[in-house]
């Protein structure tokens, strides 16, 4: 169970960048699949839970640089099929089934995809349709490096807390928050694969989503928030002069954190309520 | 602002060496107390020679991209040396920090820190093989001198 898990989370991720490499409405195709394999993932994970089993996020590196759609969808498939097998031994009927049965619509949809150029790998730093000085271009550059990564990191630390959280009012806040984050997640990952930058995230370490203090965890995140902020500020900044849009994009990243902010805060309230802390 | 070309992004993209190492010999630490950044590296060491060499090497980061990028280069540096060429790479990454700006200084040191402590904590274990994990600190700040008047020290 815990190696379907893991192969899981790998596929996941595959997918999603697989969809950041279309230039076609298979894009959107590509996202929804990687969505309904992360629930996937959550369901494997909510098992082993319940089995008492103990597991982490950790998992190999995702080697994805490829010139040709197919030759990505080709590996899915692959994976895919492996899982699949896998299933066979899961000691859950129910939810097997459920898992074999996307599995195989997905792998039939995948085998009749037509082929594309990738470039999402080219190192162009070009974003089409604006022209950025060096300076945005580096500051744009090493923006979506760390945010990339710090939104999945997010989710999988969100993802883990609710895992083990039968507060609802919690969970409402923390599936909120992931929601936001894989949003914020596609967004950095279609411009990185836009420039030719497009990478995996790195394997995020136990300590930072096996939380032992809940409460100076939701505390670091409020202040991480605010440096989110002055982050997106700062490069709305550096890129204003030669787009607007892309000014504007990022403003509105910055205005999405007020509300994370407000999210986290509210958690911390409720969860310290009745505590002594 | 880190100086971005062509091979600091192919370490951006691809990280080298990022991961954990299943039956690694030693497992060393490099701390940022400033920010609670930190490095943890993972040695395989080869014995079949004179002096114990780093046969495999691997790293993972609670950090920023600086941090990552500095992991990558140096463990690649590291990979195949024996313990004394890991000391004298990491003596000169700290004669370099000098050089750098303040952020990439303590990322830089951090990393150089968590080799020299996971090559220490071999070395220790050899003796007591119940001997911890080693961690270092980092002597330079993230934040830009002028803006911070006191240095953390080991």
């Amino acid at each position: 169970m815990k190696t379907l898990m893991i192969k899981t989370h790998e596929v996941w991720l595959e997918m999603l960048m697989a969809g950041f490499m279309s230039h076609t409405a298979k894009k959107q195709v590509l996202f929804d699949f990687s969505d309904i394999l992360f629930r996937h993932f959550t369901w494997l994970e909510n098992e082993l839970i319940e089995l008492g089993e103990s597991y982490s996020y950790d998992r190999d590196m995702i080697p994805v640089k490829v010139e040709r759609l197919d030759d990505i969808l080709k590996d899915i498939v692959k994976r895919l099929d492996d899982i699949d097998l896998q299933l066979l031994g899961s000691p859950d009927k129910a939810l097997s089934s459920r898992i074999s049965s996307d599995i195989a619509y997905m792998r039939d949809v995948l085998k009749n995809m037509d082929d594309e150029v990738v470039t999402a790998f080219n190192m162009a730093r070009t974003y089409p349709g604006v022209e950025l000085t060096q300076e945005a271009t580096d500051a744009l550059t090493l923006f979506l490096f760390e945010e990339s990564y710090k939104e999945y990191e997010l989710i999988m630390i969100y993802n883990y807390l609710k895992a083990h959280s039968n507060d609802a009012y919690m969970n409402r806040i923390f599936q909120i928050l992931i929601d936001e984050s894989f949003f914020h997640l596609k967004s950095f990952g279609d411009m990185m694969a836009k420039m030719g930058l497009l990478a995996v995230p790195r394997v995020v370490m136990k300590e930072l989503y096996q939380v032992e203090d809940v409460v100076q965890f939701l505390k670091d995140g409020i202040n991480e928030e605010l440096a989110a902020k002055e982050e997106c500020k700062r490069l709305a900044e550096a890129v204003s002069k030669d787009s607007e849009e892309m000014a504007k994009f990022f403003d509105f990243i910055n205005h999405q954190e007020n509300y994370h902010i407000a999210l986290m805060e509210d958690a911390l309230a409720h969860y310290t309520k009745g505590r002594d802390v | 602002m880190l100086s971005v070309d062509a091979q600091l992004i192919e370490h951006m993209m691809s990280p080298k060496n990022y991961g954990s190492l299943a039956g690694s010999d030693a497992q060393g630490i490099g701390k940022n107390p400033e920010n609670g950044e930190k490095v943890v590296i993972y040695l395989k060491v080869g014995k079949d020679e004179e002096m114990p060499y780093i046969e495999d090497i691997r790293f993972q980061a609670i950090g920023c991209t600086t941090t990552v990028v500095a992991g990558s280069m140096l463990t690649e540096e590291a990979k195949g040396l024996n313990f004394n060429g890991a000391k004298n790479l990491v003596e000169a990454t700290m004669k370099l920090l000098d050089k750098l700006p303040a952020e990439d200084a303590a990322c830089s040191e951090m990393v150089a820190l968590a080799i020299k402590a996971a090559v220490d904590t071999y070395e220790k274990r050899r003796e007591d093989p119940d001997y911890p994990v080693i961690t270092y600190v980092v002597s330079n700040s993230c934040v830009p001198k002028e803006e911070n008047e006191t240095k953390e020290t080991n």
